[in-house]
């Protein structure tokens, strides 16, 4: 587990945040002073965002967000509805850049390299940042194809015989290539949910990210599927580098090495996983994973 | 269910409700299904009418003569001489038959009656047989020619319940056709002139095959220009334009251009084209260039449709692994929208097949007789063609006027039938 | 401790379902006690009476920490709880099995009181059986409300009394020893006093864990088997 560098930010959260917050309600709670309480650093990140704020127009939706994701580390982000934790998420591989309103301030890095630098060209960064999706969304091609689709259009293989080993290997890392070794040709929407979800993310780890971001990739699937996916989850967070945004909080104790907790666009903690399903150091998170408040 | 107090209340008051309820509901559908009535009984009114006039012009009356192909009465003196050939005497030859099948006739007026039995382009039939065989020159054959159209008209309507439709016809004039008739020489055959020759003031000359050619060639050049446009604006609007007022006008303008009376386009196409262009008159080229205009309106809304349709799932899965906007719009948006796109662009193209009022505007009114062969001859369309032939005296004209019409639905429904084949068949589930 | 308000969840079954785990482990706890008090007082008075009482309410706490293991289980089941909740139904169902051990402790002391009454008095011990089972008593009392209050000092304080039974334990054990060698005609019935003290020591053993599952409760701290002056240290620091 990754050791704790920035112990400064534990500043005795228990009795500030007693002081800060009344019992009553905890939606009513001012978050104007609210710092981040937990181990929003480590020391092997893979990716560093330093106080980073997103607008969507004169909307702020993030607000001063800092917090490392590990090497090889599966972080989850949790949080009621609307708090940002998607878009935050969204932010990591620059797909909000496709909503006009939206601009984020702030220092995100991925290796120390800034991801928001004007220069820097953002084809190959979704190619190191992979995203899976809520729904599952196959290309409406064969199966071959969905997962072929990204070492060609990176021109990562010349030969045939190249891709068919990338396509192979990356179904195989996503548990789908004995359900589907018999079919590579028919379609990919022909699948279940669940296997699409895998195809998905057989298709993101086909051009080898370092970092996958999932967003709620499970929220369409039944428990087993969903299940099939965790153990990927588990398995991949060998190889890569793996940020979940997920509405279930037994998924993100399932299957996270650390949660953060996100709350009306500020992220309010970030502990272990076991620490915060146990017991959290914010009342928020408390209230929260309790279901006190969703 | 245990009975409350208040619940036979309430079902009291329900079910003396219902009854008028059920009595809405079916006159709701009564409306309905009035309506889809009205709609199909106008229709059919359409069909029988079109059909009842029209089918009569598939068939045209032939006359059967006996010709002697004289070489001398065709002054033909080298038989192997083409020019000869073609420039023979041949309708002298046919008058000669005449007089010689009704040998009563003296007087000249009764004579020029009586030539006006066949039709004035019966000699080409006679010219072609000689082309063709050289050896029937000077030799006495029987010869089924093309009849006059008043004689066409004449004969179709003699079993009809109105009687015979006789208009200047002497009384002597209807003995010969009688006899004509009793003796067998008088036929109906397919019309094959209607859909081979080009436009002429004779009706029994007259065919669709220049206007159909002109509406082909001008429907290609619509879209070949309109489609690649349309579908380019489309694309840009949708996927690259930032949304500011200035594409908010755009847009507007866009919708607007697609209510705009067809005429104006017209009137556009001459000023540009022809007045400023200095284009010819007439052409497919210049019409295909209205119509463009036309059609891009339809083409680009219903291509942003379609475009807009692409879920955007799909996109951001592209673009989660790393495809430019370029890829992404490809690969992806572009397939998934194109039987959208395609059906918006048959639509529009159906619509710029039945259109009229802005090619009179550019002259594509113009009496032509030759078939065009390319986009820059000389030609008209087939709704075109169908106007001037409804404003045409002749009888006969008015069956070969919903022969066109029906012509022209035979077109509208096949590229209907194609835009529905095509949606079917690219069309993939997600 | 403002941390533990178990009774704004969205769902009101959730509330009810909490509300009722505790009610139902300060009702067996209650019984604990009395039985507790019961049995030292059946060997003190002596009354059989009231020990045989003690070995029939035995029967009722055995049955008390079923339902509660069941509706345990339920709340794990349905609810899934997380935090601060997790940490109540686990709570619950560790107090629950240190008080039917505790039952099963004062059954044993009042196995001794019928003992003794039928066998004859022993001649010493009675001093400090009372004595251990005041201060004893007192804990059991104490853990239980520090698990009603969600009160960590009290909590903290149990342990400590249970410093204090051990060295009571220990010195009683000394004299009784020593009595037993001065008279060992008396030793079969001063064992059974021995038997008694050392299910009352037991019984503060339990109670001391008590307080540590309540430690746990409220602050989230595994603070078994440390020293004292470790725990209060940690919980000081949270």
């Amino acid at each position: 587990m990754e050791a704790i560098v920035d112990q400064t930010a534990k500043v005795d959260p228990m009795n500030k945040v007693n002081t800060e917050l009344s019992k009553e309600n905890p939606e009513a709670h001012d978050l104007s002073g609210l710092e981040t309480v937990g181990i929003p650093f480590t020391d092997t990140a893979k990716m560093s965002m330093r106080d980073v704020n997103v607008f969507y127009a004169d909307k702020q939706a993030i607000f001063d967000v800092s917090l490392d994701i590990g090497q090889n580390e599966v972080l989850a982000m949790i949080g009621p509805s609307g708090c940002g934790k998607s878009t935050f998420l969204r932010c990591l591989n620059r797909m909000n850049d496709t909503i006009d309103i939206c601009s984020v301030q702030g220092s995100l890095k991925l290796e120390g390299q800034d991801i928001y630098d004007p220069k820097l060209d953002v084809v190959p960064l979704r190619a190191r940042v992979g995203m899976v999706f809520q729904k599952p969304n196959p290309f409406p091609k064969s199966i071959y194809d969905n997962v072929a689709y990204g070492p060609r259009i990176h021109g990562l293989v010349n030969r045939r015989t190249d891709l068919d080993e990338i396509v192979e290997t990356s179904l195989q890392k996503a548990g789908l290539w004995k359900e589907v070794r018999d079919r590579l040709h028919s379609p990919g929407t022909g699948l279940s949910g669940g296997q699409q979800q895998r195809l998905c993310i057989a298709r993101t780890i086909a051009v080898s990210p370092e970092v996958i971001l999932m967003d709620e990739p499970c929220s369409a699937l039944d428990p087993i599927a969903t299940a099939k996916i965790e153990e990927l989850i588990a398995e991949l967070s060998e190889n890569f580098t793996i940020a979940i945004v997920t509405h279930s909080m037994q998924q993100a104790a399932r299957v996270s090495h650390r949660t953060a907790y996100f709350h009306l666009g500020k992220l309010v903690e970030v502990n272990e996983t076991e620490k915060v399903f146990t017991n959290p150091d914010h009342k928020l998170t408390e209230a929260y994973i309790t279901g006190r408040f969703g | 269910m245990t009975p409350s107090p208040k619940t036979p209340n309430t079902m009291d008051v329900v079910n003396k409700n219902l009854a008028k309820r059920y009595r809405k509901e079916k006159m709701f559908r009564f409306y309905g299904i009035a309506s889809i009535s009205f709609g199909l009984l106008c229709l059919l009114f359409l069909f029988t009418d079109i059909i009842g006039k029209g089918h009569s012009a598939f068939f045209q009356t032939y006359v059967k003569l006996p010709v002697v192909m004289s070489a001398d009465a065709l002054g033909i003196t080298d038989v192997n001489d083409p020019h000869q050939i073609a420039g023979g005497n041949y309708q002298g030859v046919l008058k000669q038959a005449l007089r010689e099948r009704f040998p009563e006739v003296t007087d000249r007026r009764g004579k020029r009656a009586l030539y006006g039995i066949v039709s004035n382009g019966a000699g080409y039939e006679l010219r072609a047989l000689v082309e063709n065989n050289p050896d029937i020159l000077n030799t006495s054959l029987d010869v089924w020619v093309l009849a006059d159209d008043d004689i066409d008209t004449y004969v179709k309507s003699r079993s009809s319940r109105e009687g015979a439709y006789t208009g200047r016809f002497t009384e002597q004039q209807i003995s010969w056709i009688e006899s004509l008739i009793e003796s067998g020489n008088v036929e109906e055959r397919f019309n094959t002139t209607f859909f081979t020759a080009g436009d002429s003031r004779e009706p029994e000359q007259a065919g669709i095959r220049g206007a159909m050619m002109g509406s082909l060639f001008t429907l290609l050049v619509t879209l070949a220009l309109s489609f690649p446009i349309g579908v380019a604006a489309a694309v840009y609007l949708e996927e690259y334009a930032k949304k500011n007022k200035f594409t908010d006008f755009i847009e507007v303008n866009i919708n607007n251009l697609a209510a705009v009376p067809s005429i104006i386009f017209g009137l556009l196409g001459l000023a540009i084209f022809i007045n400023f262009f200095e284009m010819p008159r007439s052409i497919p080229l210049v019409g295909g260039f209205v119509l463009t205009l036309m059609t891009l309106p339809t083409i680009i809304i219903s291509s942003r449709a379609a475009i807009k349709a692409v879920p955007p799932s799909i996109r951001e899965a592209a673009m989660g692994i790393g495809a430019s906007k370029m890829q992404v719009i490809l690969h992806h948006v572009l397939p998934l929208a194109m039987p959208g796109m395609l059906t918006g662009a048959i639509i529009g193209m159906a619509q710029a097949l039945g259109e009229t009022a802005p090619l009179l505007m550019i002259g594509m009114v113009a009496f032509i007789v030759d078939v065009p062969s390319g986009i820059t001859d000389p030609s008209t369309v087939l709704p075109v063609q169908i106007f001037l032939w409804a404003d045409s005296p002749e009888r006969a004209f008015v069956e070969r006027t919903s022969a066109a019409i029906m012509v022209l639905l035979g077109f509208l429904v096949v590229m209907n039938a194609l835009a529905v084949w095509l949606r079917k068949r690219l069309e993939r589930r997600w | 401790m403002d941390k533990l308000n178990l009774d704004q969840h969205i769902s009101r079954q959730f509330n009810a379902d909490l509300e009722e785990l505790k009610t139902q482990l300060l009702e067996m706890g209650g019984l604990v006690e009395q039985q507790t008090i019961n049995a030292v007082k059946a060997i003190t008075t002596p009354d059989s009476d009231l020990a045989e009482r003690v070995l029939v309410t035995e029967e009722e706490v055995d049955a008390r920490e079923l339902k509660l293991d069941e509706n345990c289980t339920l709340v794990l089941a349905r609810r899934q709880p997380a935090a601060s909740d997790l940490r109540m139904v686990l709570s619950v169902a560790r107090i629950t099995r240190d008080l039917e051990r505790m039952g099963d402790e004062a059954h044993k002391v009042a196995k001794m009181a019928i003992h003794l009454n039928e066998h004859g008095e022993a001649p010493r011990g009675y001093v400090e059986l009372r004595h251990i089972g005041t201060i004893v008593h007192q804990m059991v009392i104490s853990a239980l409300d520090a698990f009603a209050r969600f009160d960590v000092d009290l909590a903290i304080s149990v342990a400590q009394e249970d410093k204090k039974v051990d060295q009571e334990y220990k010195s009683a054990m000394r004299e009784l020893a020593t009595y037993m060698m001065e008279d060992p005609r008396s030793i079969s019935r001063v064992l059974n006093i021995i038997w008694a003290l050392r299910a009352l020591e037991r019984i503060g053993d339990h109670a001391a864990n008590i307080a540590e599952h309540v430690i746990y409760l409220v602050k989230g701290l595994d603070v078994r088997h440390q020293s004292l002056q470790e725990m209060e240290r940690q919980v000081k620091e949270q």
